[in-house]
């Protein structure tokens, strides 16, 4: 299997681009009349057209009263957004950082407020695989075995000085400088070890990355994707 | 490894671009070389309806990165192999190419949930070489973060014990008590985890405000609040009955098989380096070398437990006695030892830590041998687990509580 990485970003494309949705304000909403949408124009959009020609829409149902009921986007947004905030650690620590992964995650800071919180014990079922402690050779293979068996998308954080450079044991006969140079990574958070908070804020700039769809993973699908020319 | 994906491009060590072409068979229980030893080919052949399950490198209850080939027949452990070598770091290596100050710095990491007990041995080691009269009161400063980077410890193994036994609450818990010590320790030595505050002839600074007042508002409620935790487990059956005449050792094994600390205490034998060989200020100090008779997990449990509350003893003695002085021994910058070889142990939470360092004259040491006990109580599995069920081998490992940083070193 190859583990490549490209030396440079491919040229983003239109489909990349994410479209901001339109919020309608709430004083603006009347469900009863269908020109209130958009400004009071009638909307250009022909399934919403339909919709409010419908009458479907001018149902005044009681849980979604006075609040909006369409807002158009795109889809891939707003699975951005779902993606973002319930990232899904894998529960893999090599090393010292583990422990203050693990200070992280329990009681004093409480990683499950942002929504990074039920560490998966399987590959299977994680979004981001958090490196935490020194690298050694003989480990990098199992450690490029579990990447490989994290379904797509997923997400890569280096926690700590030895995964982002070898830190204190980069002149070991026995380490890999870097995790960098066996997969890919999103996100260093340096420190020997960085404090949970480091961590945190990590994780932070994981999930702005993951909806601006930057990083190693722009291109996300659900499902298995067909290579160009094929 | 090869590079062909980049055809033209210059091959290093240090090219980021390195390209994994061979699958690597690292998950298959079998390894893909003739046996080397008899062992290994009685171990790897099966019997009749055996079979062999592989736990780890990764797996949440191995406390880090340990391998435990299994050897199985129905629900029963025959046989098991443990693969080490994970978190080989190669520090003993970078210890005699760095000068003696350096050498404590790359020594702490290996023991991370204790790391003060991993730099108190080799500085021992050195200050004998060194012939260095350590002031008073750094020894005392010594024994108070020692103790308390035990108690720190201590609380850990319980949190991990239970949460391999399937208990979550007690690592919340416990973690609330050691992310306060850690923050304690942190306002004196200037790091969470790492501290690297032992230096040769003394300690790297004097305790200070943040310190001490953090360290009295824990000291005022730390014993209510270790026996609430403690409460928890102690008087839950289902813990008790489980850990009960599980992973028994018998004194004679225990020390044939050279267990240390915790572990030998708790087949009856009363051995503590703090006792046995004194060091520092502790012949001064008043404790109990607390021992059970039973060698079971719960003995081993109980056992940890008991030496929190002798731990806090000890902390409560030494704000007590903690003479005024400097806290570190004046010595140059540069440190050459005169030829010889000194030999260094220290009593920790996993048993005893110790170093053996060669000078020969020059600034960094000729080699340094650094004892883990992790690596040793380690090897008790292999003799406790057989007849054992496959998920009572998590409990009996945790109940050992190794490192795998000091195993692998």
């Amino acid at each position: 299997m190859a583990l490549t990485r490209e030396p440079s970003l491919p040229a983003k494309r239109d489909r990349d681009e994410v479209v901001k949705p339109i919020v309608v304000p709430n004083t603006l909403w009347d469900s009863s009349n269908p020109l209130a949408y958009d400004g009071g124009r009638p909307s250009e959009i022909t399934h919403l057209a339909e919709i409010e020609r419908s009458g479907a829409a001018a149902r005044d149902d009681a849980r979604w009263n006075g609040a909006l009921e369409i807002i158009p986007t795109k889809a891939d947004y707003v699975l951005d957004l779902l993606r973002a905030n319930s990232l899904w650690p894998l529960l893999s620590g090599l090393a010292c950082c583990a422990i203050e992964m693990m200070s992280a995650a329990t009681s004093v800071n409480d990683m499950d407020r942002w929504g990074m919180f039920p560490f998966r014990a399987s590959p299977r079922q994680a979004d981001v695989l958090i490196v935490a402690g020194t690298c050694t050779t003989k480990m990098a293979g199992p450690l490029v075995r579990l990447w490989e068996q994290m379904p797509e998308p997923k997400w890569c954080v280096a926690m700590g000085d030895c995964t982002c450079s070898g830190g204190r044991y980069k002149r070991s006969y026995s380490t890999i400088q870097g995790i960098d140079r066996i997969m890919p990574v999103d996100v260093y958070v340096p420190g020997c070890p960085p404090r949970p908070e480091g961590l945190i804020y990590g994780m932070m700039k994981l999930q702005q990355l993951v909806k601006d769809r930057r990083g190693h993973w722009p291109e996300r699908a659900i499902g298995p994707t067909v290579p160009d020319g094929i | 490894m090869t590079t062909a994906q980049h055809p033209g491009s210059h091959a290093s060590a240090d090219d980021p671009r390195v390209t994994l072409d061979e699958q690597i068979g690292v998950f298959e229980p079998i390894p893909p070389y003739p046996p080397r030893t008899e062992r290994e080919a009685e171990f790897y052949t099966l019997g009749d309806g055996e079979m062999f399950i592989n736990i780890g490198p990764q797996h949440p209850s191995t406390h880090g990165v340990l391998r435990v080939v299994l050897k199985i027949r129905g629900e029963q452990v025959v046989d098991l192999d443990p693969v080490l070598g994970y978190l080989h770091r190669g520090v003993e290596k970078l210890c005699e190419n760095a000068d003696y100050h350096q050498a404590i710095c790359y020594t702490d990491p290996l023991e991370y949930v204790s790391s003060l007990f991993m730099e108190w041995a080799p500085v021992i080691a050195f200050e004998k070489l060194l012939d260095v009269q350590v002031p008073r009161r750094a020894e005392y400063i010594r024994v108070l973060t020692g103790e308390l980077n035990r108690v720190m410890s201590h609380i850990m193994f319980v949190g991990w014990m239970a949460l391999d036994l399937g208990g979550l609450t007690p690592i919340l818990w416990g973690f609330i008590e050691r992310d306060e010590i850690v923050e304690m320790l942190a306002g004196v030595t200037g790091q969470r985890m790492l501290f690297n505050y032992y230096r040769i002839g003394g300690v790297n600074g004097d305790l200070n405000h943040d310190f001490m007042s953090r360290l009295g508002r824990w000291m005022s409620h730390a014993t209510s609040q270790l026996e609430a935790e403690l409460a928890l487990l102690n008087e839950n059956e289902i813990f008790v009955r489980r850990m009960r005449g599980l992973g028994v050792v018998d004194s004679e094994t225990a020390l044939r098989m050279c267990l240390s600390g915790p572990n030998l205490r708790a087949t009856g034998v009363p051995f503590d380096v703090r006792r046995a060989h004194p060091y520092s200020v502790y012949p001064e100090l008043d404790f109990d070398v607390v021992t059970r008779a039973e060698g079971d997990c719960l003995a081993r449990y109980l056992l940890r437990m008991d030496e929190i509350r002798q731990s806090i003893r000890i902390i409560d003695q030494c704000l007590h006695e903690m003479p005024d002085g400097p806290v570190i021994a004046k010595l140059p910058r540069l440190l050459r030892p005169r030829p010889g070889r000194a030999y260094a142990a220290v009593e920790g939470p996993r048993g005893q830590y110790a170093t053996y360092a060669i000078s020969d004259g020059t600034d960094q040491p000729f080699r340094m041998r650094i004892h883990d006990p992790s690596f040793v109580n380690l090897q008790t599995v292999g003799l406790v687990m057989p007849g054992n069920l496959v998920a009572d081998t998590m409990a009996v490992m945790a109940s050992l509580d190794p490192i795998m940083g000091g195993v692998d070193k």
